[in-house]
């Protein structure tokens, strides 16, 4: 059986868990985590609520038309973390696709081209 | 930036349309161009977009002010894909996050796309021109245009309902109120974006610099 992704068994053989490029997508993603865990730790301990700074100028301007603001849609509690999950699940999925089509490593990209002929 | 449906009036959610438009045909015509010169241009096109659809989704809690805000992530699609492309690429971002997100509103997608594609869009890729202009370092040149490109978003955000809702107030002052609302959190975040505006193209043209090459000069190229 053969596919886009049966590339060659050398590139299997290269394929590791924690390659250079894993590193450093690990080591952003747990700054960032960390950057969003001491920013929500210390709001919560002086009470800040956290809102959107799009909210409050919606707010604000609501005041000033003296009417409501509303989204397109009102998603409830969780269902703005699904909403969000499932949208950048996808959307990482389609940014990682291209990014390996165009920015993959030289030997990924001939390898395939081989294969590809 | 995500103005909402129900604060601006009709006519200045058409006007804002129509600026949108006058941006979107070109744009449409930018790509159809891009592509037939460069066919990989179609997959960088679809990454960038996805990619601004999640960077402009994104809200970071700022703890200094106690509220959280958003980059946007289009002064770099500008530089990437050029501004034109950036606008039709912000146009169907925000229809989708209004859609399926509830960020803003299906009426202010006009006012939205003015304030991240159009403003944001075209002040990072006319910052970045100048700078490469005056040779300055491809790093220093995204940076600054990523930090400019996300508070010109705001700062035009902030007009267009200052234009909208300033009644007897001066229209400065009130753009100022709403501006502030925004510029405690986004100030922090506009420097964040551009670290990441730099760093992203940066990693982009180490790996690739031949799919770069009309942000390179010909030294550099060859």
């Amino acid at each position: 059986m053969s596919n886009q992704f049966n590339v060659s068994k050398d590139t299997i053989e290269d394929t590791r868990f924690f390659d250079g490029f894993t590193k450093t997508m690990l080591a952003v993603l747990f700054l960032l985590l960390l950057i969003v865990f001491a920013s929500g730790k210390y709001m919560s301990s002086h009470a800040m609520k956290g809102v959107g700074t799009d909210d409050k100028v919606n707010d604000l301007a609501s005041v000033a038309a003296r009417t409501q603001h509303h989204p397109f849609i009102e998603l409830p509690g969780d269902a703005e973390l699904g909403a969000f999950s499932v949208a950048n699940f996808f959307c990482g999925m389609i940014v990682g696709y291209h990014w390996l089509k165009l920015f993959g490593t030289k030997s990924h990209n001939s390898a395939k081209k081989t294969v590809d002929d | 930036m995500h103005i909402e449906d129900g604060i601006l009036s009709p006519l200045a959610c058409g006007v804002l349309y129509g600026v949108t438009a006058a941006f979107v045909v070109p744009g449409i015509s930018e790509i159809k161009r891009r592509i037939r010169e460069n066919p990989l241009y179609k997959p960088f096109l679809a990454m960038v977009g996805v990619a601004v659809f999640v960077i402009s989704a994104m809200h970071f809690p700022v703890p200094v002010t106690g509220s959280c805000s958003h980059p946007c992530g289009t002064a770099l699609a500008a530089i990437i894909v050029g501004p034109f492309a950036t606008v039709v690429i912000s146009a169907i971002v925000l229809f989708f996050q209004a859609i399926f997100l509830g960020h803003g509103g299906i009426t202010t997608i006009g006012a939205n796309t003015v304030s991240m594609g159009i403003a944001g869009g075209f002040s990072g890729y006319l910052l970045w021109k100048f700078l490469r202009a005056l040779r300055c370092p491809l790093w220093f040149a995204a940076g600054l245009a990523g930090l400019v490109g996300d508070l010109v978003t705001y700062l035009v955000a902030a007009l267009e309902l200052a234009i909208g809702l300033h009644g007897n107030i001066p229209l400065v002052k009130q753009w100022m109120i709403f501006f502030i609302g925004y510029a405690p959190t986004q100030l922090p975040l506009a420097v964040a974006e551009a670290v990441f505006t730099s760093a992203v193209l940066m990693a982009m043209l180490h790996r690739r610099p031949d799919l770069l090459s009309n942000i390179l000069p010909k030294k550099e190229r060859e």
